[in-house]
């Protein structure tokens, strides 16, 4: 048996993937530690209520410029259970393609009425739900000309499910040349929204990315 | 899982690199100094208080800035709080053994107990790191100097160099009583930090 686990890729034309992926092959786990491994998430319910609609600030405020979209889907295990009362936490750039964060520098154009971060927990049955502005792409290396394709960060944590992910738009003209696209190959279709029409709540597009949470450690405990 | 489940088993999500703009909003006191619920609050954890501090490098020697770093570990007495120890009586309801911070320059400082030994094994605690340019990788570090260690089935399957790696060291006290540890982590290059796979072991 080997003792040596995947050797991972480094994302093409990024920097930082050059200067922090590990080089030599990950180590296998010894099966007497494997469930060390496994962190379990404890319930966090760290939402504010409004939270869910990031189209807007808070309700008594104008939307934000752009697209208002819905995201929804279902957070299941690869057995296909339900992830209930697992936080997502949401982030995703303006329609103008700037973060409200203090280490984006791009001098993209800041919108008054955008927050651009946001929190919802999975129901019952394992499904969410949100509202946000369709985000701007934007030029990561302006050096090369190098855009990051429009996209969303999830953030998943719930129990022993723990994945950070990014929900991709179809047909984006610039999802083939991402890094991180290239790397995942054939499978970048699963980070894929599906779009619906939603012709009965005040949103322009909606979107459904159902998550599969992968890997032995959400099942763990099962 | 079954040659049958694996068949029918969805197909996962692909992890993705959390990019440089995790929100630093996300933040939450409380799982950066796993001691204490609320300053305004008359409870916290059993055990002897530690601070982990530390540096994490890339390739270059740089600090690695805007990393998130995610701790798990076990409680005063061994005890991991998971679905498979509901009801233990060695549970410290004031502990849950999972913390999480990002650090803005790559230097990191975290606040928590010393884990007690579970059965079989030296005192650890597993860190998961997410980053820009990276999807999630996972390590496990230990303290130096515990007799335990010469035992580890983790630490036995990796060579000298690597074990030595993986090696908090102490680094004085702090002033209200905590040992202080020192712990870097490097990413990649010449004295990279073993990392494990949770998706193939
Ligand atoms: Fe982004």
């Amino acid at each position: 048996m080997t003792k040596l686990g995947r050797q991972l890729g480094i994302g093409p034309t990024d920097n930082t993937s050059d200067q922090r992926t590990p080089r030599k092959r990950l180590r296998l786990i010894p099966e007497a530690v494997r469930e060390s491994f496994v962190p379990v998430v404890p319930a966090r319910a760290v939402t504010r209520q409004y939270e869910w609609d990031m189209t807007r600030i808070s309700p008594d405020l104008p939307r934000a410029d752009g697209d208002a979209i819905e995201v929804s889907g279902t957070l299941r295990t690869a057995d296909g259970k339900p992830v209930r009362g697992a936080l997502l936490e949401i982030w995703n750039a303006n329609h103008y393609g700037r973060y409200r964060h203090v280490e984006d520098h791009s001098g993209l154009k800041l919108d008054e009425n955008f927050f651009g971060m946001g929190r919802v927990l999975t129901d019952y049955d394992g499904t969410y739900r949100f509202w946000t502005i369709s985000p701007g792409a934007y030029l990561a290396r302006p050096d090369i000309g190098r855009w990051r394709p429009k996209h969303i960060h999830l953030s998943i944590s719930g129990g022993p499910v723990r994945l950070i992910t990014q929900m991709y738009f179809p047909d984006e003209p610039n999802n083939a040349t991402d890094p991180m696209a290239i790397l995942m190959g054939d499978a970048f279709g699963r980070n894929m929204g599906k779009p619906y029409a939603t012709p009965d709540i005040d949103v322009d597009q909606g979107y459904r990315f159902d998550i599969v949470a992968g890997g032995r450690n959400a099942t763990f405990f099962e | 899982m079954s040659e049958e489940q694996r068949a029918n088993a969805l197909l996962p999500t692909n992890e993705d690199t959390c990019g440089p703009y995790f929100p630093i909003y996300f933040g939450d006191d409380s799982l950066e100094d796993l001691t204490r619920i609320h300053s305004g609050v008359v409870a916290g954890a059993s055990g002897q208080h530690i601070i982990l501090r530390g540096r994490v490098l890339d390739r270059h020697g740089n600090l690695a800035h805007g990393v998130v770093m995610e701790f798990w570990q076990a409680n005063a007495m061994g005890i991991y709080r998971t679905p498979g120890t509901e009801g233990h009586p060695d549970i410290d309801p004031w502990f849950s053994g999972y913390g999480r911070l990002r650090s803005h320059s790559g230097e990191y400082s975290f606040c928590t107990i010393m884990p007690g030994p579970a059965p079989g094994r030296a005192p650890n605690i597993t860190v998961t790191l997410f980053s820009d340019g990276i999807n999630r990788i996972v390590t496990q570090l230990f303290f130096a100097d515990h007799p335990a260690n010469d035992g580890d089935p983790l630490l036995l399957g990796l060579d000298p160099e690597d074990r030595d790696r993986l090696m908090a060291r102490r680094d004085g006290t702090a002033a209200a009583g905590a040992e202080i540890y020192r712990f870097d982590i490097v990413m990649a290059g010449d004295n990279e930090t073993p990392f494990f796979d949770d998706l193939e072991s």
